[in-house]
């Protein structure tokens, strides 16, 4: 049985090649059908994302031919001439194949390293064919060990920490400010599509008193219906900022629309409580010299951007350990499927034994004459256990041997030692 | 057989303490896995052997044994690792750890060091219920203070990292600034008035004792440098609570006066001035 994917993906072809090779979730069942009466007597799981297209086969088929097959399963499905996509298919095979699966759902194949969606997919991929019956022994233990491979990568290094978007690092890092979001106000200067996106997540996470100060009031208008808000009289903006907790300035102002010294007059009447300020707008709406201020933090967009980096960054230096623990149970997976190899052997020897055993106990039950059923029982026991000596030791290691060297080798070296090659 | 077991609890607890500020400090490193789980479980074990070793020496000596200096640290050590643990499970903020039981570690470690001798003698009896309430209670008050100063520590780590706009690793697992100040407003508002009321309780049994201290007890080091902390702490009670200082100032004023009574600690020990017949020339 060999285990063999294709499939391609955003780091081998552009988009306009990968949509034309997706699978629609509707679409999934039929094709696993399709495929599992095609690749009869194995397993067969489709995994498609917008950022790839894979299919990964368990068959006892040549690896090779396997891998042509598909690739023409997948042009007679789509409709689509091989020639289209065939140079930006890549194939794995064995333990190549096993590896891949655990990156892929590990996220260290992904367009941004780390992120969460990717697990999630691979699993409603597996439950899809599961559903479908198309998977069988080996695909079931693969794909589990990739699942808990992936959490125990998230929980144990820094793969999946920290965003990696301007609106959510915004988000996060008022987070790291504010313990609720929920009882805090939120005050949005002008309008944009990141500020909107970035009071977006604020809102989802929490934030219900949202103040819109907008020089336009129709637009102040239409986003304080979008978000439930409460329009504030642009020319008033400093006697109400002491209000906002979470300041995002998005105005096409040319200057500075607010200065230390209004945050100087508002601090005191909040308190002194922390305030966030998420300056998105170019020219910068507040100035820097803000920054230098107690309790408050000013970040602009070259600032949130320089976040954003960093965690890419930080992921990036985790990628090491993470691959260095995907080779490692990648190599225990194969070793694993190497054993399931012997298992047919290891069958024929018991097979095999076992007729020696009744062969020779028929003989020496004849020859020892009458016996009384305890003395019979006796004999017959010390034959089975004679056999389960025997055979204890090469079942241990046929399976250990097997996952360190050529599988064909060691099972054909049993055999011979056991003259099982005519049964077996 | 009773020295053994002193010894024995003594040290595996020091070892357990010193264990966990490693584990901690592995933390810091990066994302390693959960070891600030099983370093609070440490921290409880060798919190549970310091009292073992205290409940050792009580029975040995048929005292509470609270006066000698390693005594003293042990039940530090014991009760801030028992609050440390519960603070770090209420507030869901393992990362606090690092900030935490490092120094206790640290402090665990020298008490180990300097603890041979002290373990086996005899501790100075202490005359009355009142003084060992007294006595105890401002060790629970001193790792109120403790954490409180390790909070602003991490307080001032975080807006530092805020501001500096470096929001990688340890910045990731700690809480938010909001949540670490509350968390320090409440570690003082539990510590300051236990230790003004300890103090208070003190200053009323020395008062009408005459035969406990000297003369003139009230003019000892000790006894001035412990009412310039309350008038400290006292101020910034105040002024949190009705002068809007918070932040990044509170923080610092906090660890910087916790720091500047552990130094006059240890100044007054090194120059053995802690008793209270300063004024009558003795030391």
């Amino acid at each position: 049985m060999n285990l063999v994917v294709t499939g391609l993906s955003h780091h081998t072809c552009p988009v306009e090649v990968r949509e034309k090779l997706g699978f629609t979730t509707q679409a999934v069942p039929r094709a696993l059908l399709r495929l599992g009466s095609q690749f009869d007597g194995g397993g067969a799981v489709i995994l498609s994302t917008c950022n790839r297209v894979e299919l990964y086969l368990h068959h006892p088929g040549e690896p090779r031919e396997l891998g042509r097959q598909m690739c023409a399963f997948l042009s007679e499905w789509h409709n689509v001439p091989e020639a289209e996509f065939a140079d930006h298919l890549y194939e794995y095979h064995g333990r190549e194949a096993v590896g891949h699966l655990f990156r892929v759902a590990s996220s260290l194949d992904s367009l941004v390293v780390g992120e969460a969606q990717i697990l999630g997919q691979v699993h409603d991929a597996f439950i899809a064919a599961q559903a479908a019956q198309t998977t069988d022994k080996v695909l079931n233990a693969l794909f589990q060990q990739a699942f808990s491979l992936a959490k125990r990568l998230r929980t144990n290094t820094d793969i999946g920490a920290g965003q990696v978007s301007i609106s959510s690092v915004a988000v996060v890092l008022a987070a790291s400010i504010f313990m609720d979001l929920s009882d805090k106000t939120v005050m949005i200067v002008g309008s944009g599509d990141v500020a909107e996106l970035t009071l977006k997540s604020l809102v989802g996470r929490g934030v219900k008193d949202v103040l819109i100060a907008n020089r336009h009031p129709e637009r102040a208008e239409a986003l304080a219906e979008a978000f439930q808000g409460r329009p504030v009289p642009f020319e008033s903006l400093r006697d109400h900022l002491y209000r906002a907790d979470i300041l995002i300035g998005a105005t096409a102002a040319p200057r500075f629309v607010l200065h230390p010294e209004d945050f100087q007059h508002a601090m005191p009447r909040r308190d002194h409580a922390p305030m966030f300020v998420i300056d998105i707008a170019v020219p910068r709406d507040v100035d820097p010299a803000t920054s230098a201020l107690d309790n408050v933090y000013v970040y602009d967009i070259d600032d949130l951007e320089k976040v954003v980096n960093q965690n890419m960054e930080a992921r990036r230096r985790e990628m090491e350990r993470c691959l260095a623990a995907v080779e490692q149970e990648a190599d225990k997976f194969v070793r694993w499927m190497s054993g399931l190899a012997a298992e047919p052997t290891i069958v024929s020897m018991s097979e095999e034994l076992n007729a020696i055993r009744e062969r020779e106990l028929k003989k020496t039950l004849a020859a020892l004459g009458d016996l009384t059923p305890k003395q019979r029982q006796e004999v017959e026991y010390l034959a089975q256990r004679i056999v389960n000596a025997i055979l204890q030791r090469p079942m241990t290691h046929i399976k250990h041997e097997i996952g360190h060297h050529d599988p064909n080798t060691v099972i054909h070296l049993v055999k011979r030692l056991f003259g099982i090659e005519e049964s077996g | 057989m009773l020295d053994w077991a002193i010894d024995i609890a003594f040290y595996t607890g020091s070892a357990c303490f010193v264990a966990a500020g490693l584990m901690a400090l592995r933390h810091l490193r990066g994302n390693c896995g959960d070891t600030l789980k099983p370093a609070a479980r440490v921290l409880l074990a060798g919190a549970a052997l310091l009292l073992v070793t205290l409940v050792f020496r009580g029975v040995k000596w048929g005292m509470m044994p609270l006066t000698t200096t390693v005594d003293a640290l042990s039940l530090f050590g014991l009760l801030t690792a028992v609050i440390m643990v519960y603070v770090v499970r209420k507030e869901n903020a393992p990362a606090m750890l690092c900030f935490y039981a490092p120094p206790l570690a640290a402090a665990c470690l020298i008490n180990a060091a300097v603890a041979h001798d002290a373990l086996h003698t005899s501790p100075r009896e202490l005359q009355g219920l009142p003084l060992t309430l007294h006595v105890g209670t401002v060790f629970l008050a001193y790792a109120l203070f403790f954490l409180a100063s390790m909070t602003s520590a991490a307080y001032l780590f975080q807006a530092h990292r805020l501001k500096h706009r470096k929001t990688t690793g340890l910045f990731q697992r700690l809480p938010s600034l909001e949540q670490l100040d509350r968390t320090l407003w409440r570690l003082v508002r539990y510590g300051y008035p236990l230790f003004v009321a300890t103090l208070a309780l003190g200053f009323v049994w020395a008062w009408f004792d005459d035969q406990l201290l000297e003369a003139r007890w009230w003019l000892a080091p000790k006894v001035i440098m412990s009412c310039a902390m309350v008038v400290f702490y006292g101020a910034l009670f105040h002024l949190r609570r009705h002068g809007g200082l918070r932040g990044p100032k509170l923080s610092y004023l906090m660890l910087v006066g916790f720091v500047a009574l552990l130094l006059a600690y240890f100044a007054l020990d090194l120059l053995h001035l802690r008793d209270y017949n300063f004024w009558e020339g003795g030391a």
